[in-house]
């Protein structure tokens, strides 16, 4: 690790940074056959619950990641994009019958203007200003829905139970086809990692994440690329709300867009280690189950453990590998390990 | 492992087959699942609705001198050779995608008959969601938003009568203590919260004032958990209603009572949708604010001379809460009753055989703790038979005012004078 604490490593040479990436997308196809391949040896429906959880928020966070990792801006108010798709998506289907398979598309599209028009003003403030704004702007989200009756106000949205059918994502008691549709977002979510984290925007993000005015004296333009990233993350984030909103079935105000979520959505790849490729999925993988596990073998004696173990669990992790789970494996993303802390 | 318990629950079994001379084999347990918030915001309720279906458990399983009310003489279920209700708990943390994940894996690997749940009416969306799909009848035991019963759910059952219900007994009120004192109500102010409860609350409320040729003077949504309600006190007693209708939780209750208080408003009548009005930190906080207010119920904890069953459940629950029934733990009590009366008519535990016992039932309400007319379900899976009573805050505490036949006392009518 001597290179990660010098002022200025030396550039790497062209051909190791190809080489690493190949190496990073073969174990990314590895990976992605294997998670194909798993579905057929677990038939227990709560551990395929738990699988689609993981995958779902491995790409949520992964979108979160792209903002908050690459490009550094912390962002505390992905709950917004993440319900602006879910009411899309769900509104589309109830008043015109459009199919979530379509609608989540669209969920995209709003969840990426959303960010945008979060950004424009936002992005004027830099560091713990960004972050906090982003938060008040979630909660003003949640109050305008939660106070339209058009959108079911308080009250939510139900989806209604319909034949089973891959356009309407509906599939009765049956989980298989979930875990490819979350597999199939977490898959994409993590291409569009890889592909930006070597594109011209990744070197432009993280030299705005590591310092914006050198960034900007060697003439990458901030702003524009600062909203680049948030219309990617808010687009896949925002796909993730719809599906998410056709899988529970049930969405209001509380359950998709208070701002606990937004925590939810972040703290997978905070976890994992921000700004890496392979973060977000390994923090998730990790603190899906344990919430969940805990919260069903312990949390029903009403006693509270399954949340000290969480908590303690997060506090651990904060305290032994605060550069994120990632780092025990000794990779280091091609933003890792520098301009933080 | 299993063995040795299998064994240990025969050698426990055998003895008591043979006092009662009974030469069926030991009965399964019929496991139900129940799911509540045991963790987060709203974990004293699932705490104490954990300990009302402990305690209903053990009145159907145990052995003891009969109580009187349905399934209340004990042994377990009669028709399936004496066979034990267990009782699966799972927490869903207030929180939709957690009931969803919670009823399934009750269903599919605990293989639980029935779901009771669940407090909250967002969760009882997903939670009803997943039995209609795995074909397992959901009780609901207290999720009052009248929307999740039109939703044509087959395996939707409600015991307890949901927000339409309420608002209807409320105007029923007014018109028959109009008629009785010559004080009709002329006009409200609605006071709700925004979340899903008060919202619905109110909307209900809103057409029912109208049908019923009541003037809304007052029509005022606050954001729940407010720092202040002083403005909207202002607006109270510029409205100057009849009737305040507040639909709160109890910190808001608190807080409206002082405010109006303060800037010396006190209305002729306040008549609540219970939550927060009914809570006893509610009568403790207000203090003598509190006096006189009215809220609508579904349980009578002092119609003991009508329901004698309350002061023995009462006193069961007493000694594991150290706190009386309220509203909630009392309709959670009943949906457990309901459900093993289905089973037990059922005389099976298959969940297809318990939905049909389940569209038949038809308790009378002097078999139950409640002071309603009894239990009966129409095609929508709604109890219609769940009518709710009027309650009044006199000194310190509510007792029943409306209707007649379980009421303990008069109102006191402040309208008008």
């Amino acid at each position: 690790m001597t290179d990660a604490r010098a002022p200025a490593p030396a550039p790497r040479r062209p051909n190791a940074i190809l080489r690493r990436r190949r190496r990073e997308l073969a174990l990314g196809a590895a990976l992605l056959a294997a998670l194909a391949a798993l579905p057929w040896f677990i038939s227990d429906v709560y551990t395929q619950n738990l699988l689609i959880l993981v995958l779902l928020y491995a790409g949520l966070s992964q979108a979160w990641n792209v903002l908050g990792g690459y490009c550094g801006q912390v962002s505390l108010g992905h709950a917004l994009y993440f319900g602006l798709g879910g009411y899309t998506s769900t509104m589309l289907l109830l008043d015109l019958g459009l199919p979530p398979v379509f609608g989540m598309v669209a969920g995209g599209l709003v969840g990426g203007v959303g960010a945008l028009l979060v950004g424009w003003p936002c992005f004027r403030l830099s560091g713990h200003y960004y972050a906090v704004a982003t938060v008040v702007v979630g909660e003003i989200g949640y109050l305008l829905f939660i106070n339209w009756d058009f959108v079911g106000g308080a009250s939510g949205l139900t989806v209604p139970i319909a034949g089973r059918s891959w356009l309407y994502l509906q599939f009765g008691v049956s989980k298989l086809p979930w875990i490819y549709v979350t597999l199939g977002f977490a898959a994409a979510a993590w291409t569009v990692a890889y592909l930006v984290e070597g594109s011209r925007w990744g070197y432009s993000w993280r030299a705005v994440k590591d310092d914006v005015t050198a960034a900007r004296s060697l003439a990458v333009r901030v702003f524009p690329s600062k909203m680049a990233a948030a219309a990617i993350s808010g687009f896949l984030t925002g796909v993730g709300g719809a599906i998410y909103a056709q899988y529970v079935g049930y969405i209001d105000p509380d359950s998709i867009l208070a701002g606990s979520f937004s925590i939810l959505i972040a703290l997978p790849a905070v976890l994992g280690g921000v700004g890496t490729l392979w973060g977000p999925l390994l923090g998730s993988a990790v603190l899906i189950p344990v919430s969940e596990l805990s919260r069903s073998y312990l949390g029903s004696s009403g006693s509270g453990v399954d949340l000290m173990i969480y908590g303690g669990l997060i506090v651990a992790v904060s305290l032994a590998r605060p550069a994120g789970l990632v780092s025990l494996f000794g990779t280091r993303g091609l933003a890792g390990g520098r301009g933080r802390g | 492992m299993i063995q040795r318990r299998t064994l240990l629950g025969a050698a426990l079994a055998a003895p008591a087959l043979l006092a009662f001379g009974r030469a069926a084999a030991a009965a399964e347990d019929v496991p139900i699942g129940i799911v509540y918030p045991l963790s987060g915001n709203s974990a004293q309720i699932g705490a104490d609705a954990h300990a009302a279906y402990d305690v209903t458990a053990e009145i159907i399983n145990g052995r003891h001198d009969p109580l009187p009310m349905l399934m209340g003489q004990g042994g377990g279920l009669a028709r399936l050779g004496g066979a034990k209700v267990r009782l699966v708990y799972a927490d869903h943390a207030n929180d939709p995608q957690k009931a969803r994940a919670e009823a399934e894996r009750l269903i599919t690997q605990d293989k639980v008959v029935a779901i009771i749940g669940s407090f909250s009416s967002a969760t009882a969306a997903t939670i009803s969601q997943v039995c209609e799909r795995y074909e397992v009848p959901y009780i609901s035991a207290d999720n009052s938003s009248p929307s999740l019963s039109q939703r044509g759910l087959k395996w939707f059952f409600r015991t307890t009568p949901n927000d339409a219900n309420f608002s209807q007994a409320m105007f029923a009120f007014y018109k028959d203590v109009g008629a009785k004192t010559g004080h009709p109500v002329k006009s409200v102010s609605l006071f709700y919260e925004d979340s899903i409860f008060g919202t619905d609350s109110s909307n209900i409320q809103r057409k029912l004032a109208a049908d019923n040729g009541i003037a809304v003077a007052a029509d005022i949504r606050y954001r729940a958990n407010s720092p202040s309600l002083s403005a909207e006190a202002q607006r109270l007693r510029a409205a100057g209603a009849d009737v305040l209708m507040p639909s709160s939780y109890v910190s808001d209750a608190i807080l409206v009572m002082r405010a109006m208080n303060e800037v010396g408003y006190h209305p002729p009548a306040i008549l609540a949708q219970a939550a927060g009005f009914q809570e006893q930190s509610f009568i403790t906080g207000a203090g003598d604010l509190a006096e006189g207010v009215l809220s609508r119920s579904s349980y009578a904890g002092d119609a003991v001379k009508t329901r004698p069953a309350i002061i023995p459940v009462s006193a069961l629950y007493r000694a594991k809460q150290n706190k009386g029934l309220n509203d909630n733990t009392a309709r959670q009590v009943t949906a457990l009753q309901v459900l093993a009366d289905a089973i037990d008519r059922a005389g099976s535990a298959k969940p297809a055989d318990i939905r049909d016992a389940l569209t038949r039932t038809d308790v009378k309400g002097v078999d139950t703790i409640m002071p309603w007319t009894g239990v009966r379900f129409d095609a929508t899976g709604q109890n219609t038979d769940g009518t709710p009573v009027i309650q009044q805050v006199h000194e310190g505490a509510y007792r029943t005012v409306w209707p007649a036949e379980v009421a303990v006392a008069e109102p006191v009518w402040t309208v008008g004078q």
